[in-house]
């Protein structure tokens, strides 16, 4: 868990559509938002972007399987001599304001949702039951959540009723003309490489639900470019930065890097 | 001694004129997984199975070894047909091994492409011959990294192309337009032209792929009056090649014309028609493989469908629904639509399923071999039933554990040193809020012989047993349904168990009475199951499917047009919030199941015999949560 609470310098986001004036429409009209899309497609830099657009603190919870209902709110730990009340990332975004982003929510615990759901109607309260205390959310208060609908486990997935209190959002992977722009400015490589790197992304995300679970992300397309910008042989960096992230398996790996070879030469 | 001789000449000969390298040969079984993944990636349809292409005759001139040996008349190439991507049987043509793997991807490359602009795929030698630049300077465009491996199969192929040949004038104007073709393609328009067709290039898709009807397939005809009796195979069956024969569907010749108005010394062969009724099970075993080979002699099959079967057609009538006064039909004439890929349309009301009870009156048992299986499972099942416990000595909980507490603080107190141990406790239910239906398939195909003594379909029943026994102690709902279809309006679905009955001597009797019967309708046995399902109302809901092959059934539900409704049945099924997964004992099934189910839905079983223990700990293994 990780609770960052930043007003840095606006981080660069590439707009894939309307999301920018519809996400400060939701935070004007105080709804509560959730962000559905691939792994590495944006949404956790759109929601730093957005955070330092409209200028709210941000404060982020990577949301894992062992994530309980108290370790959001805050729980009593043991001081010296007595028990002191601990505050959870949740309730200090209530009591502080600014945008709560529980990424990757639907890894937390069931039990998680019932402190998320009085949040996300018209009443925006926080009940913690051992205080005894009821939070009314400030008015810059907002709730974010994002999940990747194409990894759930068996077991796992985001209940309608769960669902159904958000504005949603759909992120995707960009166009490869944007994402090759995205990528030079991320990483300053040069537009020839940009565009062989994004073309051979394509490639391997056509291979998505047939032989690879996930295709290759925008961020990882980031992290390689990177590694050859820095002088590492494109070959390997793309085998290291795209390839073995994508499979475990070793002929789907050799079989990648043919597609590698196929843009890069051998 | 004559025999001897000739084998001797004819080895010598064949070896002669063989310029293939034996030692650095590639095949396509050995890469074709690699090969597959790296088609799909670069461009190339997903449902497409790659095969092994036929030699297909090429019709140029063949040099005097290859004359005086008979060989080199076939050659094979690549194509791609609807549902099929043909890929040579094996690659020896370099003497470098790499070389000739390498030949293969490019092989798979040119076929993944397809062409900016399509109406570029001209016909006819011409049409060939530019469309072959064409794509390979479109291939070589958007991925440059193959330019060198291009460049350096072209040099290779170049320098062993023309060994032992001699042209004439035309010839090697020809041969110089090719060359120049492979060397810088996209610079000549226009193949000179000669008496022979041109040499056939390996580099190049197939001049005029031939138009393939699978033999095993049955009729395309609709609804034709032949009853396509399905084939109930033998144990051991499956050695079948992964093949294609050339063939053309004809008319069967009445045998009335049959005048042959030639001096027979003048004939050197002739072809007859013969009636062979090979719809069904040869009962000889040796016979069907001289039948194989038989068909790999020839040249070109020609099929006729007469639509009589013999002995079949018993068979047949014996598996018609038997309106047996134990067969309650709970439901009928439920209307679903299906799929057509080709149209891609929906076609609504187009499937019409009955779904009926058989119940012979009998309490069944549970049949004894199985019992002390069933009584093991159960056991190891029963850890599904969890109940709601406090962990203690938790690092975090919602709670103070305070008997750790009291416990630290007093060794505190005490004047010892301590760590501050772990002093949380939480409540943690690993709940289970589930239900899940069993799907299997009845459909004749089931009726094959595993062994001597099994065939699929008492594997089936096993596994549905030994299902239904681990489960009735764990809470979870479960129901169990049959299907096997006839045509798209009669689609019979078999209920086993209900949610809402109990696993008792009723169900154990219908599960005893299962039996094969018809094909496989899959899309619209899923979607009459997802509705059944879709209607409890619990947290999880998972539709399993238990299988032996793909999805086919008597009209065009067959090959891709079958694949591609399964698969949007499962798309429909999963944004219903269903999940679903696919137990196939279908050892094949690795081409087409991953695009119909998705990379983790589903298991291929490769011991059939080994179903019924699997079954309920691979359920186990699927809804426990990890965490």
């Amino acid at each position: 868990m990780s609770t960052d609470t930043q007003t840095i310098e606006m981080p660069f986001y590439s707009p894939q559509g309307n999301e920018e004036s519809l996400f400060e429409h939701a935070y004007t009209n105080q709804l509560p938002v959730l962000l559905k899309g691939p792994t590495g497609s944006g949404k956790t830099r759109f929601i730093s972007h957005m955070a330092a657009k409209l200028n709210v603190p941000l404060h982020t919870v990577s949301c894992h399987d062992d994530l309980t209902a108290s370790d959001l709110v805050g729980r009593y730990l043991i001081g010296d001599g007595q028990t002191v009340w601990n505050d959870g990332p949740l309730t200090c975004a209530v009591r502080d304001g600014g945008i709560c982003y529980l990424d990757e929510v639907v890894e937390a615990r069931k039990d998680t949702t019932v402190v998320i759901h009085p949040l996300t109607d018209d009443r925006r309260i926080l009940p913690i039951d051992r205080t005894g205390e009821t939070l009314h959310a400030p008015d810059n208060f907002m709730l974010v959540v994002s999940y990747n609908p194409g990894y759930q486990s068996m077991m796992k997935g985001l209940k309608p009723s769960t669902r159904q209190r958000f504005i949603s959002m759909s992120f995707n992977y960009l166009k490869p003309s944007q994402e090759q722009e995205v990528i030079e400015q991320e990483t300053g490589i040069d537009a020839h490489m940009a565009k062989k790197l994004v073309a051979m992304a394509n490639a391997l995300r056509q291979l998505k639900d047939h032989d690879l679970e996930e295709g290759a992300s925008t961020r990882l397309l980031v992290y390689t470019a990177r590694l050859i910008n820095s002088g590492f042989d494109p070959v390997e960096a793309c085998l290291a930065g795209l390839i073995e992230p994508l499979s475990d398996e070793e002929d789907v790996v050799s079989a990648l890097m043919e597609v590698v070879y196929a843009s890069f030469g051998k | 001694m004559e025999e001897h001789v000739g084998q001797v000449w004819d080895k010598l000969v064949t070896r002669l004129s063989d310029k293939s390298f034996k030692d650095s040969v590639v095949t396509l079984a050995q890469i074709s997984k690699p090969l597959g993944i790296f088609f799909r990636a670069l461009g190339g349809d997903n449902a497409l199975r790659i095969v092994e292409s036929t030699a297909t005759q090429h019709f140029a001139k063949r040099n005097w070894k290859h004359r005086v040996a008979g060989t080199g008349k076939y050659v094979e190439l690549s194509w791609q047909d609807e549902d099929t991507l043909h890929l040579p049987k094996q690659i020896n043509v370099f003497p470098d091994t790499a070389l000739n793997k390498d030949l293969y991807y490019w092989l798979a490359a040119i076929n993944a492409h397809t062409l900016e602009n399509p109406s570029a795929k001209a016909r006819g030698l011409q049409g060939w011959f530019v469309y072959s630049q064409k794509i390979t300077v479109e291939v070589l465009e958007r991925f440059p990294g193959l330019q060198s491996r291009y460049e350096r199969l072209v040099k290779a192929y170049l320098q062993l192309r023309n060994i032992d040949e001699h042209f004439n004038e035309q010839e090697q104007s020809q041969e110089d337009a090719i060359a120049e073709a492979l060397t810088k393609p996209g610079c000549i328009e226009q193949l000179p032209t000669s008496q022979y067709a041109p040499k056939p290039v390996l580099l190049w898709p197939h001049p005029n792929p031939p138009e393939v009807i699978d033999l095993s397939s049955r009729s395309k005809q609709p609804d034709s009056d032949a009853e396509g009796e399905s084939e109930p195979s033998k144990p051991e069956q499956n050695k079948k090649e992964n093949k294609r024969r050339n063939a053309e569907r004809v008319d069967m010749p009445d045998g009335k014309d049959g005048l042959i108005l030639h001096r027979f010394e003048s004939i050197f062969g002739f072809s007859e028609f013969l009636n062979i009724n090979r719809s069904t099970e040869d009962d000889d075993e040796a016979d069907q493989d001289k039948a194989d080979q038989n068909a790999d002699d020839m040249d070109f099959l020609s099929v006729a469908r007469d639509n009589k079967t013999k002995g079949g057609k018993v068979k047949f009538d014996l598996d018609l629904p038997a309106e047996s006064i134990d067969e309650v039909v709970l439901e009928s004439d439920v209307l679903l639509p299906e799929w057509d890929y080709k149209k891609q349309i929906m076609q609504k009301d187009f499937c019409s399923v009955i779904n009926y009870v058989h119940n012979t009156g009998e309490e069944g048992k549970l049949p004894e071999n199985l019992r002390r299986t069933a009584k093991r499972l159960r056991h190891q099942l029963e850890s599904l039933t969890t109940k709601r416990i406090w962990h203690r000595h938790q690092s975090e909980g919602s709670e103070l554990d305070l008997d750790a507490y009291i416990n630290y603080m007093g060794e505190r107190f005490s004047g010892h040193k301590v760590e501050q141990p772990d002093l949380y406790q939480q409540l943690r239910s690993t709940e289970r809020d589930l239900s899940c239906l069993l799907l299997a398939d009845f459909s004749l195909s089931t009726d094959t012989w595993l062994s001597n003594e099994a065939r699929i379909i008492d594997v089936i029943r096993d596994s549905l047993f030994l299902f239904s026994e681990s489960l009735q102690n764990t809470g979870d709902q479960f129901s169990i349904y049959g299907f096997s279809s006839r045509n798209r309006g009669h689609i019979r679905f078999n209920t086993l168990k209900t949610f809402e009955e109990k696993y008792n001597g009723i169900v154990r009797s219908r599960i005893q009475a299962i039996k094969p019967g018809f094909y496989t309708r899959m899309g619209a046995a899923i979607r009459y199951a997802a509705q059944k399902l879709e209607a409890q109302d619990t947290q999880q809901r998972l539709l399993l499917i238990l299988t032996d092959g793909k999805p086919n059934d008597l009209d065009r539900y067959e090959g891709r047009y079958g694949v591609e409704d399964t698969r949007r049945a499962i798309h429909e099924a999963k944004s219903k919030g269903l999940q679903t997964f696919c137990i196939t004992i279908d050892d094949q099934g690795g081409e087409y199941l991953p695009h119909i189910f998705g990379t983790n839905g589903f298991t291929i079983i490769r011991k059939p015999e080994h179903l019924p223990q699997k079954l309920p700990i691979l359920y186990a293994n699927l809804t426990t949560n990890p965490s």
